[in-house]
């Protein structure tokens, strides 16, 4: 029986490992500061401390190899130490956070835990020399080490007085087979030289037989002494001291513990402590505030249903007294319900920099393995951001750093001759824009080559070269994102060119968010992830179209605008308006039905929306009015496309569909000739609440 | 034990806020009031929740256990059971804050979940060792012990002539130990006669920097025991945890044997096992001393002592920071005189005085 449940037994270690992850962030980022700064003594100390509790909380839960392991780290990471401004220890570090995160993994995945040996390696080189044990030491020419005990000494001195003191020590061959019988044999011969006065092990010893020490008062010569001793293919070496009183008295008590070093310095008094933001802090559970988050949810589809029923009322007892006091209520509640919501919201918010804080030590890995000088500037780290989605972006993010300086950023040389600094400087930067967060990543590299990009296109025949003609500049660098364009091209060991960059579009697209270049070759490129602030909850705008409530996030909606059946034109396979004076591609959300929208001569409400920096129309039956909707996840086989983000229920019940903007245009609008997969179809039924 | 003991628990580990709370919440008499992430916030806390025990880690952010600790001895004189990492740093920190009158220490929980005895060992000295400090009364001993390694260097011989003890004194000991034994040996001359053993119950890995500490602090030579070790006068001998220590008389002298023998009450070291065999060997010329702790270790051996002629002391109640050992040994009529720890270190001279030694061979 354990002594904890099972329940808290996993609990226990679901809390290791996310409290494991934040020490090896701060074991990233400090050991990246000691890096700057050899021998800081702060930085080391706090250094140790997070070693530390990674070595107790994996002790905890029974990880010893990684407990070990930090272990060895924290006793490396002495004062002592630090006073030597030993620049391997910054190496150290990086490469034990290196080695934690995998061996975390490993533990997590119930995998094979990776060799520790190669950070045992580093130790070794980082701490003063060690001195060599005894047994099982094998270095031929090494002077053998005694230890008697007190009495054993006091043998040995007696033994003295009636002959010359020789200390032996015997290796027994690894391939000895019978090591009863070899004692015995040693032990014969070793009575043969003399008068034994000490043996090690003792007679009756289990453990296994590496190696004999003795001790013997002999007449007879030292090589007499090895030559006798020296039984063929029983013992492989032999050792002999003469033994001198004095000689090995008053070793220090090191015993079981010689690898252990001892600081008994008083640790200095800590100074300026970091700020205190730790403090008043709760660690919760993510799910339970999800679950909240959830409530209130409820509490909003609550809200419009009161606020339907309140209109109904409206209308029968427009008269009624109460009515008032009924709207006056109502928009109380619905000032208090905001802010509950604001609030949970909140709870959720975390900034940037959980996300930014990650990528110092990559870019510095990365730069070094692509041989460039690359200077990370981070800004805006405050802002902040859902958690769910800050974790989603981390591996967009990573591509898009991998990419910027792999390919990006040029080599010293190559940024000398085009009279750039040498070191390259890669950006990243979050701001809020209306509701959401933009995320930028730029490097001052050598730029995206719109020909180059569309001439690799038309080779891959991603687009035809009549398109390829009418491509804007956004349009052409857009088609880096293309699966077919991104994959399969020369591959380096850090990413090959592009690669990854559709994964990038469909991770922040999921997001219901959008990607956007802006590159100058020679002056570089910069990325703006837009993703929304929360997932939970969107402001948007309902509309029907053949008598089915959609809608679209309102963060992506310019204005309204109504038009006539003549005002619609054919321009190639599209149909565009003139709004204004631009020219406006038209999508119909008819099509969404299969149902391949014949023009019908009436009067037309065109939402017009901007999507990945492009403007579009959509053409909808009716507008039905702004909402915040409480999303919920549809599971993949309730949707046959990716045309819906997600679900959501109105206060009658009634469930609406979001679409996601980005594939709407995409599929229904535009270049659909080439981008445009299976007929799109949304099964009506299978949306549930 | 109506009312339920009052406990915050002090770790910046978040890890360690879990576990320990949840080992202790298995305990009915035990109620964890709260816990806090470091020093400053402890010390906070102290004040809202009044707890009556800390478990308090010494490794932490801004203000750091040490520094806490003497706060919380300062103003509030809680019992505080340090929390301990078991290695060289840990141990040397560990006695640092016995000094400063912490009451006593365990080590960090491991294992938890996996069918592990370490757990449960720890849990069930930490849950009874949380029992006794609720009740001990705030140490007046401690502040002026730990000023006393840096006050009054201790003046140790250049060299040292081995010299045979007149008399093997065995010490079994366990909490409140550390301070007490400080107080003691500190008190003992370099050519104090007798040679001393102690049993002092402590996790493997801390007697090597207890016996350090010790033999920095004193005028005597306090090692850790090892095999084969000789008894000398003005020696000490401190057993290593996790090992059993006995006396052997050996043709050119008398030396001390450790052994992975079982357990004995729960114990390893086990005072009993000492005194049995001090008894046996050295007769009438062993005295037998049982300090503060917790249970009733050694209170059985010392009647062994007693009827080979030996003389046993047991620490008074006064002195004693848990009165468990010395009052089992007294309940059993084991021991001969029930001394208080200021008084100890001149009984024990007296008794090694060479002449007396031999007027009890006689």
């Amino acid at each position: 029986m354990s002594f904890l449940s099972d329940e808290n037994g996993a609990d226990l270690r679901q809390l290791f490992f996310e409290s494991a992850q934040e020490l090896l962030h701060s074991l990233n980022e400090e050991g990246l500061r000691l890096e700057k700064n050899t021998g800081d003594a702060e930085t080391i100390r706090s250094l140790r401390r997070s070693v530390h509790t990674l070595k107790g909380d994996s002790a905890a839960c029974g990880y010893h190899e990684l407990s070990e392991l930090a272990h060895a780290v924290e006793d490396v990471l002495s004062p002592e130490v630090a006073h030597t401004e030993n620049p391997r220890l910054a190496e150290l570090v990086l490469a034990a956070a290196d080695i934690f995160t995998l061996m975390l993994a490993a533990y997590r995945n119930n995998a094979p835990l990776p060799s520790g040996e190669p950070l045992r390696a580093l130790i070794r080189k980082a701490t003063p020399t060690q001195q060599a044990g005894c047994a099982g030491s094998s270095a031929p020419n090494e002077a053998a080490v005694f230890r008697w005990t007190e009495y054993e000494q006091m043998l040995l001195a007696d033994g003295a007085n009636r002959g010359t003191v020789l200390q032996v020590q015997i290796e027994i061959d690894e391939t000895c087979s019978t090591p009863k019988a070899a004692y015995e044999l040693v032990r014969k011969a070793l009575a043969e030289t003399g008068e034994i006065l000490v043996v090690h092990p003792e007679e009756k010893s289990t453990a296994p037989l590496i190696c004999i020490e003795a001790a013997i008062a002999t007449e007879e010569k030292v090589s007499d002494v090895v030559r006798k001793c020296k039984i063929p293919a029983i013992v492989s070496n032999v050792r002999v001291l003469p033994w001198a009183a004095g000689s090995s008295e008053a070793r220090p008590a090191l015993g079981s513990n010689s690898g252990q070093r001892i600081s008994a310095d008083p640790k200095p008094k800590t100074g300026a402590a970091p700020a205190a933001s730790a403090e008043g802090t709760l660690r919760v559970d993510a799910e339970r505030i999800d679950a909240v988050l959830n409530l209130v949810g409820e509490l909003i589809i609550g809200k419009s249903m009161l606020h339907q029923t309140l209109a109904e009322f409206d209308q029968r007892h427009s008269k009624d007294p109460l009515r008032g006091r009924f709207a006056d209520a109502m928009a109380f509640q619905a000032r208090v319900l905001s802010n509950l919501q604001k609030s949970v919201m909140k709870i959720r918010m975390v900034p940037v920099e959980q996300l930014f804080r990650r990528f110092p030590r990559m870019v510095r890995d990365l730069a070094k393995a692509c041989g460039r000088e690359v200077r990370l500037e981070t800004s805006g780290e405050n802002t902040e951001l859902d958690k769910s989605i800050l974790d989603v972006l981390a591996e967009p993010l990573t591509h898009l750093i991998r990419n910027a300086i792999d390919h990006g950023i040029e080599a010293a040389s190559d940024r000398d001759a085009a009279e750039k600094p040498r070191h390259g400087t890669l950006r990243l930067n979050a701001f809020h824009q209306g509701n959401q967060v933009v995320i930028e990543v730029s490097d001052d590299g050598r730029g995206i080559d719109r020909n180059k990009v569309i001439a690799s296109a038309i080779e891959r025949k991603v687009i035809s070269a009549q398109q390829a003609a009418h491509l804007s500049d956004a349009e052409a660098l857009e088609l880096v994102f293309h699966p077919g364009l991104s994959t399969a091209q020369e591959i380096t060991s850090i990413s090959g060119r592009g690669v990854g960059m559709d994964v990038v579009k469909t991770v922040v697209e999921r997001l219901k968010g959008a990607v956007q270049i802006e590159s100058r070759v020679g002056q570089g490129t910069t990325f703006f992830l837009k993703v929304p602030l929360t997932l939970a909850i969107i402001k948007a705008l309902l509309f029907r179209v053949a008598e089915k409530v959609y809608a679209v996030p309102l963060g992506s909606v310019l204005e309204i605008t109504r038009i006539e059946g003549p005002e619609i034109h054919r321009v190639d396979q599209h149909e565009v308006m003139q709004l204004r004076d631009e020219v406006l591609t038209l999508v119909r959300l008819e099509k969404l039905h299969g149902n391949n929208g014949s023009l019908k001569p009436k009067r037309l409400f065109v939402i017009v929306i901007h999507v990945g920096g492009r403007k579009f129309g959509l053409i909808v039956d009716k507008l039905v009015g702004e909402e915040e909707l409480v999303i919920k996840a549809l599971s993949d086989q309730l949707i046959a496309t990716d045309l819906v983000s997600g679900a959501s229920i109105l206060g009658d019940g009634s469930v609406v569909l979001i679409l996601n903007l980005t594939a709407v245009v995409s599929r229904l609008g535009a270049i659909d000739a080439f981008l445009a997969g299976t007929p799109p179809v949304v099964r009506d039924k299978g949306v549930v609440a | 034990m109506s009312e339920r003991i009052r406990v915050l628990v002090v770790d910046d580990s978040a890890l360690m806020r879990k576990l320990i709370p949840q080992i202790l919440e298995r305990e009915p008499a035990i109620q964890v009031v709260g816990t806090a992430m470091d020093g400053a916030f402890a010390l906070k806390k102290i004040e809202e929740l009044r707890p009556q025990v800390i478990t308090l880690d010494l490794e932490m952010p801004r203000m750091d256990g040490m520094e806490t600790l003497r706060q919380i001895m300062r103003h509030y004189r809680l019992p505080v059971i340090i929390v301990s990492a078991l290695s060289t740093r840990g141990a040397s920190a560990t006695f640092k804050a016995l000094a400063l009158g912490a009451f006593d220490f365990v080590t960090k929980p491991q294992d938890a979940g996996a069918n592990s005895s370490n757990l449960q060992e720890i849990a069930a000295d930490l849950v009874s060792k949380i029992k006794v400090a609720v009740h001990s009364r705030p140490s007046t001993l401690a502040p002026d012990l730990a000023k006393q390694p840096t006050t009054r260097a201790p003046s140790k011989p250049a060299a040292r002539v081995k010299q045979a003890a007149t008399k093997v004194i065995a010490i079994g000991v366990s909490t409140g130990g550390p301070n007490a034994l400080q107080y003691l040996l500190a008190q003992l001359p370099a050519d104090f006669p007798g040679a001393i053993l102690v049993v002092q119950h402590m996790p493997e890995g801390f007697t090597e920097m207890f016996a350090r500490r010790l033999d920095e602090g004193c005028a005597i030579e306090v090692k850790e025991a090892q095999s084969g070790d000789l008894l000398l006068a003005g020696r000490v001998l401190i057993c290593p945890g996790n090992r059993h220590i006995k006396v052997r008389r050996m043709p050119l002298g008398d030396i001390v044997v450790l052994t992975d023998d079982p357990k004995v009450n729960g114990h390893r070291p086990s005072a009993d096992v000492l005194f049995r065999s001090v008894g046996h060997e050295f007769g009438s010329n062993a005295i037998a001393v049982l300090m503060t702790g917790m249970g009733d270790d050694g209170a059985e051996a010392m009647g062994a002592v007693k009827i080979a002629g030996g003389l046993t002391i047991a620490q008074d109640e006064s002195s004693s920071a848990v009165y468990g050992m010395p009052k089992a040994a007294i309940e059993r009529g084991h021991a001969t005189r029930v001394v208080a720890l200021e008084a100890l270190a001149n009984t024990l001279q007296a008794q090694c005085l060479p002449e007396r030694a031999r007027a009890a061979k006689l």
